[in-house]
């Protein structure tokens, strides 16, 4: 430990924006420190990613796309010292940061759930934008939290956070455990009916103290207004007996680690504030819902800060400091708790500021590793000395596949407006897009209520890179600008350079200008020349390169 | 209850529960087994009657009670066991059948009845049937998907619910409809050939090169899936009922269910683990008799068609016939002259894989209770795996966890277990 303050001390840079203590280290470095510290000698030679992994990774990993031919161009010749801090900087401000945040935490959020009956639930528009306003404001995740746990449906603003609710049917056993596992960490479904027979730490009194928090919770449907909203009782009370041991015992609502809180006695007629009665949303005057959204995102709150940095560091990194991200117990420690702690402290001292926390990420030397193996033995994952190689998400690779086509950035130049008060307008580029993204996204989603695991291709899944009629299409001469500019580009190099830049987000080799200039040397018959050149994109675009993020 | 559990299933495990399989690619580069060579592979033919059949108009007729309805019962080819009129085919070939009278799984749900009744288990989140079963016995060399499932178009909101669970998008049921190919199974028209083959070189000499100083693994599962595919293009004939005798789809019925039956064969045949056919429009809320009527009338003769065609290819032995609904139907009868949902007892049927032809457990005389040899839903996803050979005790091997394939607190059926 002494080590990592020492090494800290003499690197130190400036103190990030967020308000933080000058003394204290950035965390970037922080991060880098605790991660080296552990490595045996052999991994200090692991190298740094080149500027045109970075580039592309970062991309990806703070808007959700990949670069344009003509941003790599400029990233890759620019001689600006810290280059890289500014790139991090410009992503972030974009508005295209929040567009993608905003689906990365719905993602995590409702893990691609949908009420049984769709009209029952938020439209998934209105939720994303939701989302995407707390991103752009850069609101707090605990502030968040307590939206999303307290929304029933009918305020303006917060009223698609009900989403979280809807989306799982309001039913209260799949809310308890995905209120433990998404916002604490902890997956508590085994030990619903007994303490938990794999993990001493998951208890099943545990569970019913989460339980009684959302138990009287149900789904109320006001046809007029055809609003959904979250209906709540005033009484009822969490009973449990164990079939393992048989012992009975009841619990007011408690969270994980902390005290049970009795609901407040109150008179018979001072209950509701609406009673219950057919075709009426009712509303008890003590709302242990409402109660939830204040005690649970807490810094006191055991697991709270802990579990969204974890989340954070993994969908940057690849790889939890717990792994996986929802089961962390006595037996399933993080690999680094030290540096788990430090980063939980950090969130919660910058008041949550989840911008903040991404950009001491990418600033990062260990975001920054190259995944090329170094030398000798292969590190573990959880060594962090090698950047993993983790699969586009299916919305990063609808829209990065769209983004080579070259149309939005053509659109870009054509349609930007004359001066704009903001960059908001941006997000309109995209929308004619939306339609074929989806295509692509449906192909390649995940299961609805699954949190993403290792990456799983499938064979129906490379049956529409191969066959889909409708990607030849948009690699058409007549409909991607850039297939049409490197049919116009006599010289085979300059095309070999356009092309890789353009699809791989970096330079070719020496060897793969020889195999395009074989291909398109002599070629000029044009649609001999398009089918050839629109081969070259597409077979670039099936590759492993393309599919991953490395 | 343990079973023994042959040898060769528990390698078979093994051999894919490495991190390979953890990568949604079978162990390839493994060396196979001899064993895993030879040993013929068991499938399982789930008929899934979506709605909820009546068990009074099917396996177990009850008439001239207040709760039987107007249709009589008829002998079979098993001396003294009687079903409803509304199956005459099946009949004639229930000694070949084993016929559950007496589940209790608890639920009239559609919804819950479906994930549930397919997932052997009440919480959420775990495999339907077909995913589990394309999972525990797939094998390195399949080219097919190891789960199909076989509906028509316009479905309920309730058809499609159960899907791989926390197995994940690999073991997904591959959904044709109406008996049609899957997408993208044919080259565009606007790619030749041979610049398919030249794009493809393009694709692969990529990947060589992304190997170099990468960790192999996600470049090798990626990859692998190209391989796969190709050699799944050439199999879209088997998608192609009109290479089928006309004698063939006149006996299996000219009606979604027999052409879904039939293409059911051909793949269960060419080597797919699991197939299922929904047999759509069983929930007779409104005039019951009528609807089992047309329902079992399309239902009977395919099904039967089915037992007498396997049996005869020899196909019996190894194949796991199941058909069932996600539940029963009331007792009551009620103004409409329907029934509604009932899972308090209810029945279902299946034969092949060694399953004994019998009749197991009964009801009480107007059928509003199990009487005898009570089995849940659970229970019966234990007795399928278990014929199937799969030991439903043990836990599934994944990254991340462990979980039991079976509900713990179930146990395989052993009376009709040879």
């Amino acid at each position: 430990m002494g080590f990592i303050l020492a090494a800290c001390a003499l690197t130190a840079g400036s103190a990030p924006p967020g308000g933080q203590d000058t003394a204290t280290p950035s965390l970037h470095l922080l991060i880098d420190a605790h991660i080296e510290a552990a490595w045996p000698e052999h991994l200090l030679t692991a190298t740094a990613s080149s500027d045109a992994e970075f580039l592309r990774r970062v991309s990806l990993d703070l808007t959700g796309i990949v670069p344009t031919a003509a941003e790599a161009h400029r990233f890759l010749e620019s001689e600006e010292a810290d280059k890289r801090r500014h790139l991090i900087d410009a992503l972030l401000a974009r508005p295209e940061h929040a567009w993608h945040l905003a689906r990365v935490l719905d993602d995590m959020l409702t893990e691609r759930r949908v009420n049984t009956i769709k009209s029952y639930d938020v439209p998934r528009d209105r939720w994303l934008e939701f989302l995407r306003r707390a991103v752009d404001a850069n609101r707090p995740w605990d502030r968040l939290v307590g939206d999303i746990l307290a929304s029933d449906g009918s305020d303006e603003m917060t009223g698609p956070a009900a989403k979280f609710y809807l989306s799982r049917d309001v039913k209260p056993a799949l809310l308890t455990r995905d209120i433990g596992r998404i916002f604490l960490g902890i997956d508590l479904q085994c030990a619903q009916c007994h303490d938990d027979p794999r993990f001493p730490d998951y208890r099943q009194a545990d569970y019913q103290g989460l339980f009684a928090f959302v138990h009287r919770m149900s789904h109320f449907h006001d046809a007029d207004r055809k609003a959904n909203l979250i209906a709540e009782k005033a009484e009822g009370d969490v009973t449990f007996t164990s079939v393992f041991t048989g012992d009975i015992d009841t619990t007011d609502p408690r969270l994980p680690g902390g005290l049970a809180i009795p609901d407040p006695q109150l008179k018979e007629e001072e209950r509701y504030q609406v009673k219950p009665e057919s075709k009426v949303q009712s509303i008890p005057t003590w709302s242990r819902r409402l109660l939830l959204s204040r005690e649970l995102p807490q810094r006191e709150t055991h697991g709270f800060s802990q579990n969204i940095v974890n989340r954070l560091w993994a969908t940057m990194l690849g790889h939890g400091l717990v792994a996986p991200v929802d089961l962390h117990h006595a037996a399933n420690p993080s690999s680094h708790p030290d540096l788990l702690q430090a980063l939980a402290r950090h969130f919660e001292n910058t008041n949550y500021n989840i911008r903040d926390f991404l950009r001491e990420l990418a600033l990062s030397k260990t975001y920054q590793r190259s995944s090329r193996l170094p030398a000798g033995p292969r590190p573990t994952a959880a060594r962090f000395a090698v950047a993993p190689l983790r699969p586009l998400s299916a919305a990063q690779l609808g829209w990065s596949i769209l983004q080579v086509t070259e149309r939005i950035a053509t659109n870009f130049q054509t349609d930007a407006p004359q001066s704009p008060p903001d960059d908001s307008w941006r997000l309109d580029i995209y929308e004619p897009f939306e339609p074929d993204v989806q295509l692509v996204v449906s192909a390649f989603q995940g299961l609805s209520g699954q949190a993403d695991g290792p990456f799983a291709p499938t064979a129906g899944q490379a049956l529409f890179f191969l066959n889909a009629p409708r990607l030849n299409q948009l690699f058409s001469r007549e409909w991607s600008p850039l297939v049409s500019r490197l049919v116009g580009t006599a010289d085979s190099t300059e095309v070999a350079s356009e092309l890789y830049l353009a699809v791989l987000t970096r330079p070719p080799s020496a060897d793969e200008v020889v195999e395009v200039c074989s291909l398109l040397d002599d070629v000029s018959e044009l649609s001999q020349r398009s089918e050839r050149v629109r081969n070259l994109v597409l077979g670039l675009l099936l590759s492993a390169e393309f599919r991953l993020n490395h | 209850m343990r079973f023994s559990v042959p040898q060769h299933t528990v390698s078979r495990r093994q051999l894919l529960s490495g991190t390979l399989g953890a990568l949604g690619v079978s162990a390839c580069g493994q060396p196979l087994l001899a064993e895993e060579l030879t040993q013929r592979r068991k499938k399982l033919l789930l008929l899934f009657q979506s709605g909820g059949a009546s068990q009074y108009e099917t396996w177990d007729p009850k008439p001239g009670t207040h709760t039987g309805g107007p249709f009589q019962s008829i002998p079979t080819s098993v001396p003294g066991v009687h079903i409803s009129e509304l199956l005459p085919h099946s009949a004639e070939i229930l000694d070949q059948l084993t016929v559950i009278r007496s589940i209790n799984s608890g639920i009239n749900d559609h919804f819950f009845g479906h994930y549930a009744i397919q997932a052997g288990h009440n919480l959420p989140g775990h495999p339907v049937l077909g995913s589990v079963v394309a999972q525990q016995l797939e094998q390195s060399r399949d080219i097919l998907p190891g789960y199909i499932s076989l509906r028509r178009d316009g479905p309920k909101a309730y058809t499609d619910v159960g899907d791989a669970g926390f197995l994940g998008a690999k073991y997904e049921g591959l959904r044709v409809i109406n008996a049609e190919p899957p997408e993208y199974l044919v080259r565009p028209e606007s790619v030749s050939a041979l610049l398919m083959q030249s794009r493809d070189q393009i694709r692969r000499r990529n990947d060589e090169r992304f190997l170099q100083g990468r960790r192999p693994a996600p470049i090798h599962a990626y990859r692998d899936t190209f391989d796969k595919a190709f050699a799944l293009m050439t199999q879209r004939d088997l998608f192609n009922l009109e290479q089928e005798s006309s004698r063939d789809r006149e006996r299996y019925g000219e009606h979604d269910f027999g052409r879904h039956c039939l293409l059911a064969r051909r793949l269960l045949e060419a080597g797919v683990s699991c197939v299922k056919v929904t047999h759509h429009d069983w929930d007779a809320h409104q005039e019951n008799f009528h609807w089992h009527e047309v329902r079992c009338g399309e239902f009977d003769r395919t099904f039967a068609t089915l037992v007498r065609d396997f049996s005869e290819r020899g196909l019996l032995e190894d194949t796991l016939i199941v058909a069932m609904g996600e539940m029963g139907r009331t007792p009551r009868i009620n103004q409409q002259g329907g029934r509604d949902h009932w899972g308090k007892a209810w029945s279902m049927a299946m034969a092949g894989c060694g399953i004994k032809p019998c009749i197991h457990g009964s009801t009480n005389e107007d059928g509003t209770e199990v009487a005898d040899g009570e089995v849940n839903h659970g229970d019966l996803f234990h007795t399928f795996l278990t014929a199937l050979g799969i030991d439903a005790n043990e836990n599934y091997q994944l990254s991340g966890q462990t979980s039991p394939i079976g509900d713990p607190a179930c146990a395989a059926i052993a009376e009709v277990l040879s």
